[in-house]
């Protein structure tokens, strides 16, 4: 048995974070992964987007804080560069009726502090002359960006090694157990391993394993998947996405271009044991970059890969205590965007633990905010 | 989209997806083979050399002439060819997406054999990535496909069979072999292949390896130094070659990837050449109706490969009902039966690694032979092709057991036996007439067989060697006689040359030599090139 | 569990070598000494050391460099090379351009 102030159950960017800003305060802290490799889930398979835009609005404090505070100084903070840009987001819109649906998200968005605007055909070329003339405008959010989420996940984890934390992979974790009335033991397949608190970061298999101490978490896990191109010259640094999310993606600094999108069918993937992409996504996605960024329809895919996402009920994160169950902190459900706001979670996550008042508002991301439908009340989830 | 469906689908119409093909198609199976290349027939076409085996291996022909045969057979029984299709994926559902032109294309197999073959290994030294230092194979494909020579002046890095082979067939090419190289303290390929190629006079630097290939924007140059039993330079051991081209056949890894993308079960196997699936005997991976044939599961020769297509595509036809359990049966123990005698011998997958030190018949095997390319004049009359006589008689100097033999049917006098195993060591009957024919000696894939006339009066003697260069020497023409290590013996004449379809673009070259040579002279260099 | 769960395990010092500036792969110019010292940063993985510094992430996907970076990983580590899982293979398994991709039907219009 290892004991540890705290036990982080999920080796990625959310646990190796929250392990990170838990060390610098001094805990001991133990990381136990499932897989073989660190980083191996949504982490390492998500579009790279930094962004404000296009959140809920009960996120978007969190993704703020982030993007003010904490990833502009990122990499000199790790002492790994996590290739982060802020260079804007740009969402773009072909029909009258795209322009509705990304006026509705930049009001919301608006609304609750956050930059962000609807700009003319004329504007989109200015900031990205690649996009092709049937672009009529899109909403355009200049403080968000992109960063490298396969670096700034390791990075994460390699500053946290560094600071002491005891990362343990290939620990299947079974089951979460109260002692005297505190969740303070996780068992997994080889041994078991005690701490103060415990933070469960396991993507979708959080779910299971807080059922084992009587918490249900409402998601399900859905498919998402992404290509990569060979290096291109640099073209341009925005992180792009359209109203009828056709693709979403970005150059990286190594001038590949990793562009996510979907078929239409991702809830209904099957899962045979390992994330495998589906041999219509990479086409689909092709022809929705070719219609929107004409110029790389010659550009070569080298690879494209598939990864599982938490998705939660109404769409926004878990970021809580679980009050009947002290010790107990979930961070977990991030519905496929909870990369850009990750050093933010990480931060607050640590802050949960050590009892302070949070840098943001996470109150809409309760654990407990979920009740069924009542319809003679007319009141919906 | 649409999906086009077919009983089975192979990928890669090579030696071992093609087989597979007409085994399937032969039992009514709609096969679609894809390959990424031009042409059909994977590494077989630039196989310049005889193969090995028995006749039922398609031994002692070409390897680009089985290329041939098996187009053919499967133009016969139906089988489509893709080429230019390019398998980018195996998904779910054992579906296939091909890159035709300038389209993709989805597939579905009920049955996918997967054949897909393997890829050079690399090496690391100070200047590998320089242009001019390449694979064994890549040099092979340049020469014998393309007509190009990959370089002028060449050493070579690697004495499996793979190095041994290319280095003859660069010196076919008219390039310069200026040594053959390998960090281990033995040759690794078959020795009638290193006996070939030594007597022609390229050096073997056996527990050597590169230390550096030399040159600024294209290799000029490269230093290799000996290595000790831990492959660590010993200093002081430097040598220095003028070349412009690097030659580096250090083995091969299967190109298994789509089958792990398929999700089978995939195991790191180093005597298999690297990541391969876990299959059954015949092919069969933990995904059902998923099959794969030849090198993307295991490095062996392309003899094995052909009858392990054949194997899975018999298995394929079971599977999908085409035939039943008996005839699957049937057929698979004969094949088993043929690829069961390919897979014996001192050069067995079974015995890879294994320090043998002698033959089955217990004689000790050369350890020059080994360390330097050939067998010393004081270890060649040890073995059992190597007799005397009068007249003209066959000396046959093959002295490793290795799955061949068609000489003992190339000699319609029954000279040479060998009996029904196989890898037994070609034996001289000394009783039986020679008739100076030359099919045993054109026979031999290894050139490992000679006809000599100890004493063909004047006391001169007479060796009749098989000879594959250009040009062709006439009768007439002086030269000089090179031992088996490749040095000059003495002078000798051309007193005959014979060539013949039968031959098959091996030629007979007679030199007339002191007699005291004939049992040392197994090479002629022309005057003017000695 | 095995010797690379626990990734505090101490696995000596980064030593420098005089050919830490060769160059292994070969698309992406990767040489032994990153490779060396991202081994020591942590990242015991070969899935890890091709996202933090892309070797076998280029035009040939590995195809060249995977077993050298494999050898060079597990000496590191003092491990067997059998012991460290490859990379996990990915559709396409040869480059192909977005359009050609994208043209499933001959009715595509693009």
């Amino acid at each position: 048995m290892m004991t540890a102030d705290v036990i982080v159950i999920g080796a990625g960017i959310i646990g190796s974070a929250s392990a990170y800003y838990l060390a610098k305060k001094g805990l001991k802290v133990i990381v136990l992964e499932k897989s073989d490799i660190i980083g191996n889930g949504g982490s390492s398979r998500n579009g790279g987007g930094v962004r404000q835009s296009g959140r809920d609005p009960r996120e978007i404090p969190i993704a703020m804080y982030g993007i003010k505070n904490l990833w502009p100084h990122l990499s000199e903070e790790l002492g790994y560069d996590v290739e982060y840009h802020q260079d804007g987001n740009l969402r773009l819109g072909k029909t009258p009726k795209h322009l509705e649906t990304l006026k509705k998200l930049a009001d919301k968005a608006s609304a609750v502090g956050l930059d962000v605007r609807m700009i003319d055909a004329d504007e989109v070329k200015e900031i990205n002359p690649y996009l092709s003339d049937e672009v009529i405008g899109a909403s355009w959010c200049p403080t968000d960006g992109h960063a490298n989420p396969l670096k700034a996940t390791l990075a994460y984890y390699m500053a946290a090694r560094k600071l002491g934390v005891t990362f343990i992979t290939g620990q299947d974790v079974t089951e979460i157990k109260k002692i005297r009335g505190k969740a303070r033991a996780v068992v997994t397949q080889d041994d078991v391993y005690e701490g103060d608190s415990i933070v469960l970061a396991a993507g979708f298999a959080s779910r299971k394993i807080a059922g084992t101490i009587g918490i249900d978490i409402p998601m399900i896990s859905k498919l998402i998947e992404c290509l990569v191109t060979e290096a291109e010259p640099p073209m341009f640094n925005q992180m792009l996405g359209t109203a009828e999310a056709d693709f979403y993606g970005h150059q990286t600094n190594h001038g590949s271009f990793v562009f996510g999108g979907s078929t239409g069918f991702e809830m209904y993937k099957k899962d045979n044991g390992t994330p495998v992409n589906y041999s219509d996504t990479v086409p689909c996605i092709c022809r929705g970059i070719i219609r929107y960024v004409p110029q790389l329809r010659d550009a070569k895919i080298v690879r494209s890969w598939a990864g599982w996402s938490d998705n939660m009920s109404d769409g926004v994160p878990i970021i809580d205590k679980v009050d009947e169950v002290p010790g107990l902190i979930l961070a977990c459900g991030f519905t496929g965007h909870g990369f850009g706001i990750a050093p933010g979670v990480g931060t607050v996550i640590s802050q949960l633990v050590t009892d302070e008042d949070p840098v943001c508002d996470i109150s809409g991301l309760r654990y407990d905010r979920f009740y069924a439908k009542d319809v003679a009340a007319g009141k919906a989830v | 989209m649409k999906i086009e469906r077919f009983d089975l689908i192979v990928v890669g119409a090579g030696p071992s997806g093609l087989s597979a093909a007409i085994e399937a198609a032969k039992h009514g199976m709609k096969v679609v083979v894809f390959d990424e290349n031009a042409r059909p027939g994977g590494q077989l076409f630039k196989q310049i050399h005889k193969f090995f085996g028995s006749k039922e291996h398609k031994a002692k022909i070409r390897g680009f002439h089985i290329g041939e045969q098996l187009l053919k057979e499967a133009d016969d029984a139906g089988v489509k060819v893709e080429l230019n299709a390019t398998v980018a994926g195996l998904y779910q559902d054992r579906e296939v997406v091909v890159r035709m032109g300038d389209e993709v294309h989805h597939f579905k197999g009920d049955a996918i054999i997967i054949a897909t073959g393997a890829a050079e290994n690399m090496v690391l030294f100070d200047g590998w990535t320089l242009p001019g230092v390449m694979g064994a194979g890549a040099a092979q494909t340049l020469m014998n496909l393309y007509g190009v020579k990959p370089g002028e002046r060449i050493l070579m890095l690697g004495s499996g069979n793979v190095g041994l082979v290319v280095s003859y067939q660069l010196l076919q090419a008219g390039c310069q072999v200026v040594a053959l190289v390998d960090a281990a303290p033995k040759i690794g390929g078959y020795g009638v292949h290193a006996a070939k190629v030594a007597r022609t006079g390229v050096p073997f630097y056996l527990s050597h390896t590169i230390k550096k290939a030399e040159g600024t924007d294209h290799v000029t140059g490269v230093t290799i130094a000996e290595v000790d039993n831990h492959f660590q330079f010993i200093p002081g051991t430097d040598k220095h070659f003028d070349v412009d081209t690097i030659c580096v056949a250090v083995g091969l890894s299967p190109m298994s990837q789509l089958l792990k993308m398929a999700g089978c079960k995939m195991e790191d196997n180093p005597k298999r050449g690297g990541q391969v699936p876990i299959i059954g005997e015949y092919g069969e991976t933990s995904v059902p109706g998923i099959f794969s044939a030849g090198d993307v599961s295991g490095i062996e020769e392309a003899s094995s490969a052909m009858i392990e297509g054949r194997m899975s595509g018999a298995v394929a036809a079971e599977y999908l009902g085409y035939i039943t359990k008996e005839e699957k049966e049937e057929i698979l123990a004969k094949l088993k039966a043929s690829l069961g005698s390919l897979r014996e011998g001192m050069f067995a997958p079974k015995n890879r690694g294994k320090d043998i030190k002698e033959t089955e018949e217990g004689i000790p095997i050369s350890t020059n032979l080994l360390h330097k390319g050939y067998v010393l004049d004081s270890e060649i009359e040890r073995f059992p092709g190597v007799t005397h006589k009068k007249g003209v008689h066959p000396v046959i100097e093959c002295t490793q057991n290795i799955p061949c033999n068609p000489c003992q049917d190339a000699c319609t006098r029954h000279c040479i036996k060998i009996g029904s195993h196989i890898t037994a060591l070609p034996a001289v009957d000394e009783t039986a007439d020679c008739i100076n024919c030359g099919m045993c000696v054109a026979s031999c894939p290894g050139q490992a067989i000679f006809l000599v006339n100890e004493d063909a009066g004047d006391r001169k003697a007479e060796i009749t060697l098989p000879y594959e260069f250009l040009p062709l020497p006439e009768t007439g023409m002086k030269g000089t006689a090179l031992g088996r290590d490749g040095q000059p013996l003495c002078d000798a004449e051309v007193t005959r040359v014979r060539s013949s379809k039968a031959f098959d673009g091996t030629n007979l070259l007679t030199i007339s030599v002191p007699a005291e040579f004939a049992m040392k002279a197994r090479f002629f260099k022309a005057a003017a090139q000695a | 569990m095995n010797e690379l769960s626990n990734r505090s395990r101490d696995i000596g010092e980064f030593i420098p070598q005089p050919d830490d500036d060769m160059i292994v792969c070969r698309c992406e110019e990767v040489t032994k000494g990153e490779i060396r010292k991202a081994v020591h940063e942590g990242l015991w993985t070969i899935a890890e050391i091709r996202r933090y510094l892309r070797c076998g992430m280029g035009l040939c996907q590995g195809q060249t460099c995977a077993k050298l970076v494999k050898g060079i990983v597990a000496r590191e580590l003092k491990v067997s090379p059998a012991l460290l899982e490859p990379a996990t293979s990915r559709s396409p398994m040869r480059p192909v351009e977005m359009h050609v991709f994208a043209k499933e039907t001959e009715d595509t219009d693009l």
